[in-house]
Order: C-alpha cells, then structure tokens, then sequence
C-alpha cells in the first residue's frame, strides 16, 4: 500500500542538537578541531587580560564622573531639555516616517515630508534658542529703515536689502513663467513694484559689491532684481506643468509679507529698552561640543547633503552643457580633496569669499564643509543608480504625457535611489564617523572632549577608558544606521527578507 | 470626409550616418487600424516612435488630430497625452503597484482625482481582464498579464490613438492570445490604432490597411485581402511567404 504523502507544501525542518551541532560545525575534521582549539585559547588569552583590566585595573570613573561634559559638553545644563527635546522630534519623526512609507501612499507622506521640510527651522530654534523682538523693536527697527536708512550699512545690514530684493525678483519671475493669465500677472507686477518702493530707501545705502567697483548705488541692487527675476522666469516657465507647485505660489506671495517684515525688522539697533525677548536663551554654535555637536554635525550633514548630492547627480546628467561642467567641476574638486582639507579650508578660505558683514560660526562653517563633501559623494553614487534606470522606462513614462520633471521625479529617481540604499548608507555612516576629524580644526566633539578630560589631573592615565567609551559610541551608532539601512532595504523590496 | 488625424508626409530620420525613415507618408482616418509590418531594420519600429517624438523626425512632416509635431514642448506634450502606447518590453513602473501604473499619468497629467483615476483603472482592469492583480506589482505578474496592464495603462489617458510597437514579441506563444484578445477588442470599440506585429492572424481579423515596411520605406499597402492574395511587390512576396509558411 502507497504511503500517503504529506501534503503541505512546508519543507521539513531538520533540528540537530546542540553536541551535533559542535560536531558538524567546530569539530568536523582533525584540521578543524585543531582550528577551533586554538581560536578557544587566543580568545581566552585575550579576554582574560581584558577582563582583568576592565574590573580590576581601569578607573571608569573617567567615563562616569565625566559624563556630562562627553555627552553635552557646555551646553548650559538649564537648558539640555531643549537637546532632549530635539532628539525626541527626531525619533518621533523617523517613527513616523517609517509607518507611513509602509503603507499605501497618501496624504500622510505629504505631512511626513512637511515635517522633515520644516524640521531644520524648529530644530535650530530648539537648540540654538531664538529671540522675540517685541512690538517696540519692530516699530522702532522700522522706524529705523524708513527714516535713517543711512545708519543700516553701519550695522552691517545692508545685506537684509539684498535679499529682500533677490527674494522679491524670484517671485515675480515665477510668476511671469508659470502664470498665463494676463491679471495675475499684473497683480504681481504692482506687488512687486510696491515692494521695491518700499525697499528702495535701503536700496540707496546698499555697499556695491560687484567685483568690489563702485558702482552707483542702485545698479547692483537692480542687477540683482533683474537676475533674480530671470532665473525665477526660467524656474517657471519648467514648472509651469508640475502639479501642485502653481498653487503653492499664492502660499509664497502671502509669505513674502512677513518673510520681508522679519527680515527688515529683526537687525539689533543697540537700544536697550526695545531690547528683543529671550524666549529661549541663545547658546552660540561655538559653544557646542561632545556627543551633541558630533550628532548635529552627522545629522545636519546628513539631511542636508541628500538633496543636494541628488540635484549634482541629476545636474551631472543634464542636458545643458553650463548646469552639467559646473556639477562636474564641483564633484570632482571635491572628491579629489580630502576631507580634512575642506575643513580647513572651511575654517580658513570660507570668510575671504563671502562678503565681510557675513560672519559665519565655525561649527556651522564645519557642517557646511561635510554637507558639501558628502554631497559629492552621494552625487557619483546616485548617479549610478541613475544609469542602473533602463531607458525605456524614460520612454514609457514620456509617452505617457509625463514632463521631464515628472519623469525625473516618479519614474527615475524612486527607482535609482533604490538601487543604492547600501552604498548611500555606507557613506552616511563613513561620515558620521568623519565628524571626529572636526577636532583637528578645533572644534569640541566627543573625541575632542575626550581629549581634554584625559587631560585633567585626576584621570591622567584613563586614555584606555576614554577612547573606548567613544569606540562604542561609534560603534552603536554605526551598527544602528546599518541595521536600519537593511530594513529599509527589506521595506522597500531591494533583496528579500 | 474629415481630416485624417494621422498624417505624415516624406518623413525622415537619421540615426547618424545611416538613414532609418527614407521619406515615409501615411495618412490614418479616425477608428482605423493599420497594420505595419516587415523586416527587422526596416524602420517600422521608427516609424510609429516618431508619432509620439519617442524619436525625433529631422524632415518631412507629422500632423497628429490637427498639431503639427515640432521642437515646440508644450505640442509634444499635447499629442503625448493624446496617444497611448505599448511596448514590446511592456515597460511597466517596477516600483508602482499594478494600480499605481495604471493611475500615474492621470493624476499627473490629467490632474484627475485619485478616486477618479482609480475608479477608471479599476475599470480598466477589468476590461483587459485581470482586476484582481491591482494591488500586485509588475515583477509578481506574467508577460501576458504584465502587457494587459501596460494596455489599460495606455487607455487610462484616453487616448485618440493607441500605438503598438510588437506587443506580443516578447510573450511566450500561450500568452499572445490573451494580449491579442484585448486588442481585437479594442479594436472593435472604434479606437485608432498603430500595430507594429507580424501576427498575420489579427492583421486578417482587424486590420483596415496593412503596410509593408522595408529598408525604411513603404513598400506597398493596401487592405489585408489586397496584401494577403495578391500582393504586388517581389519584396512583400517573399516576406510573407517567410512568416506564413512556418
């Protein structure tokens, strides 16, 4: 009689116990169990004279009585909730982010991405701290602007004008590209010209700055209008068929109104009793240092290189010869520097090219040097997701009616970014790691504030105990993001689970 | 009679050096469905990717309902969302859903609601017969499926004219008959319609004209009786008797 067979489709699943298990594995062969005898007594030796320093002979107390100044360093301890805060956005963010990308997209993902788009502006306020200014301050620093504009360029604030006006030219060029109809466009035209009356005063006293020639004063101050203007005009014209974006520009005029307000109204005049309101008392960059500062250097190096290396990547690939030497040029002098150079280069080179009111913080020029060395990175290896993306799939998706945005943005991007995850994560976490070299240019990171506890009288000797607090530290933080890196992977279909 | 809404004159194209179009005219009347078949290398691949600036004509002229095919962007996006078109590599968007293949250029460019544009894909599926794979992707379906969706992807812009460049070339034999199905059907509901194929059984069921492509030129035309018993030239001749005997 036929035996009947089993008709689940399971494989059968072989359980051996746990001595046949050392048999098959460390034991097979005479060579293998000699192998293993000697792996056995290297990892006894060497974890034997481990264990014997690490409880009877190092003084931890380098790392515990030290804890505060390795994690939070001088950010002043009232105000650390405001780093716990931050970090819990952050969590809170990614969770959500998480969830949402799992399911079906909706709605939810444009909140998830108005979250990310508007996190740098909360999270800086979080932790640098941010002042009021009072309805004095603004009634007085308007006061200023409209009747002694001569004393702004003294304050250094002339630059306030210059954006204004560049901010006022893109939005009328946007407008005129994007815009058929003949009355919005009119609109525009007398919001634009009453906001150059309005700012025309500062208009006068603007320092030229065109190759340092003096020039009279309102010709730089138009040549930037008129810029602005073009660029906003061919920025319109190729987003005149995105969907969405024609209706966000109602959203950018109505912006304009307070953006101008803040950004003519904020300088400090000096005068003490319209002094602003601390709302959350300022803690200067230059003051942040340990495991706080090298996270807002990873963090802020992170989400702020991804878009730019994915702009570089596509601008590498563009079809206009100016967009595509320039992206070029940028990656590979970037690429063929280290990084340390960039540092110091930051540190160094940064001021002689930008005018003189802007003063940049060191932390914050340390975080533009890696943002803008990552981006290079991530530029070449986005690029070659792009060229992992079939053509025909351009095809397809052109024959569809879509625009070239659209194809970029749904079709080829998605697909090439997901190609990459690994390699992109890899550079992420190679960077996080970089944010030691910091140090070398003077700022305080957790390697840095190692350094100087060593320092102290007390805990001379504790060198092993600080550098291996910090390895872990690294090490649990690069573990994380990779581990994090394969799920997304799994999430996303790259490989099977 | 109406103005055709296909017409081409002395159509040209040169990849390089070599000369793939040789002066092409054709002219397509609203709900025909015309054949176009021949070698490969013949340019009639070419051919039909001109009508939608897939690939560019650099002489003659393409006049598709009314708009002439020229550098002008918004014209090449007008007649894009007017013509629909499928591949012999169906070319379906690996990283969207079944439905979200379907839905993509309608909320995009049609800037129709997402309920809207589900609603009519849903429907769209069920016309080419697979509903039930909506919510699978591309890579999860077989060829046959996998083409049906590319077919309901085309017809989701509503389309005037469906291209098709060797729809059922790629297809294992058990699989073509589905894929041909759909379009005979498609056929019949009046649509106009480009097909690229040497499946001499569907040019016989639908076909209003048939053209005989070679060397990047028209050789003959005619309906599929004139071509199928007394075709003219020595070249279609011998053709036909490749593909018809095996």
């Amino acid at each position: 009689m036929a035996q009947a067979r089993p008709t689940s489709g399971k494989p059968p699943v072989i359980s051996i116990g746990f001595v046949a298990w050392l048999r098959e594995n460390l034991f097979s062969s005479l060579a293998n169990t000699l192998l293993t005898l000697g792996s056995l007594a290297i990892l006894y030796f060497a974890g034997r004279s481990f264990l014997t320093w690490a409880f009877t002979q190092a003084n931890w107390g380098a790392v515990t009585g030290n804890l505060k100044v390795l994690t939070w360093g001088r950010y002043p301890e009232a105000q650390v909730w405001r780093l716990g805060v931050s970090l819990l956005i952050l969590i809170v963010l990614g969770v959500i982010t998480w969830r949402v990308w799992r399911g079906e997209p909706s709605t939810s993902r444009r909140i998830v991405l108005l979250g990310w788009a508007i996190s740098p502006v909360v999270l800086t306020i979080l932790i640098r701290g941010v002042t009021l200014p009072t309805p004095a301050t603004i009634a007085n620093n308007l006061g200023y602007y409209l009747f002694r504009p001569d004393v702004l360029p003294l304050l250094e604030q002339s630059w306030r004008g210059t954006s204004a006006m560049i901010w006022v030219g893109l939005l009328l060029g946007l407008t005129r590209g994007m815009i058929e109809s003949r009355r919005a466009r009119l609109a525009a035209l007398i919001a634009s010209a009453a906001a150059l009356l309005f700012l025309l005063p500062l208009g006068l006293q603007i320092e030229p700055w065109i190759f340092g020639l003096k020039i009279p004063f309102l010709i730089p101050l138009l040549v930037n209008l008129l810029l602005a203007t073009l660029i906003g005009q061919a920025a319109g014209h190729s987003l005149a068929n995105v969907g969405g974006v024609q209706g966000a520009l109602p959203w950018l005029w109505g912006l304009s109104v307070p953006l101008l307000l803040i950004l003519l109204t904020t300088f400090d005049v000096g005068v003490a009793s319209v002094a602003p309101v601390e709302a959350l008392p300022i803690v200067e960059p230059n003051i942040w240092s340990g495991i706080m500062l090298t996270l807002v250097l990873a963090v802020v190096s992170i989400v702020a290189s991804f878009p730019i290396g994915v702009l570089l990547a596509l601008g590498r690939r563009s079809k206009l010869p100016v967009v595509r030497w320039v992206c070029i040029l940028f990656i590979e002098v970037v690429r063929g520097v280290p990084l340390i150079t960039i540092l110091f280069m930051a540190q160094v080179m940064l001021p002689l090219f930008l005018p003189l009111e802007l003063s940049i913080d060191r932390v914050v020029r340390a975080m533009a040097g890696m943002t803008l060395f990552t981006a290079a990175y991530l530029a070449e290896i986005v690029r070659g997701g792009l060229q992992a993306v079939h053509q025909e799939q351009v095809e397809a998706a052109h024959a569809l009616g879509l625009s070239e945005i659209l194809v970029t943005g749904l079709i080829v991007l998605p697909q090439a970014l997901r190609a990459v995850i690994p390699p992109i994560m890899g550079q992420f976490v190679s960077m996080f790691k970089d944010t030691s070299l910091v140090a070398i240019v003077g700022l305080l990171d957790l390697l840095a504030v190692g350094q100087s506890v060593i320092k102290q009288r007390e805990y001379l000797g504790a060198v092993r105990e600080i550098y291996l607090f910090a390895g872990l530290f690294y090490f649990v933080v690069s573990y994380a993001m990779s581990t994090a890196s394969r799920r997304l992977e799994i999430q996303l279909g790259v490989v099977e689970s | 009679m109406s103005d055709p809404v296909i017409s081409c004159t002395d159509v040209h194209k040169w990849f390089g050096n070599f000369e793939a179009l040789k002066g092409v005219d054709m002219q397509v009347e609203k709900g025909e469905v015309i054949v176009i078949f021949g070698p490969s290398g013949s340019g009639k691949s070419t051919f039909i990717r001109t009508l939608n600036r897939l690939e560019e004509h650099q002489q003659g002229t393409i006049i598709i309902d009314g708009i002439e095919l020229t550098h002008d962007v918004r014209n090449i996006a007008a007649i894009r969302s007017e013509i629909g078109m499928v591949f012999q590599q169906f070319n379906l968007f690996p990283h969207l859903s079944v439905l979200q293949n379907v839905t993509l250029a309608p909320i995009w460019v049609r800037k129709w609601p997402k309920e809207k544009a589900e609603e009519v894909a849903v429907q769209l599926l069920e016309r080419v017969g697979i509903p039930e794979q909506a919510q699978k992707y591309p890579g999860q379906l077989s060829g046959g499926q996998q083409q049906r969706v590319a077919i309901a992807r085309a017809l989701a812009m509503q389309p005037k004219i469906m291209l098709f460049d060797e729809p059922t070339s790629a297809l294992d034999p058990e699989m073509i008959k589905e894929v041909l199905d759909v379009m005979i059907g498609l056929a019949k509901t009046g649509m106009t319609m480009l097909v690229v194929t040497h499946e001499m059984g569907f040019a016989r069921a639908v076909a209003d004209r048939m053209y005989f492509f070679d060397e990047g030129l028209v050789i003959e035309s005619g309906s599929p009786d004139d071509i199928f018993k007394s075709p003219q030239e020595d070249r279609t001749k011998l053709f036909l008797s490749q593909i018809l005997t095996h």
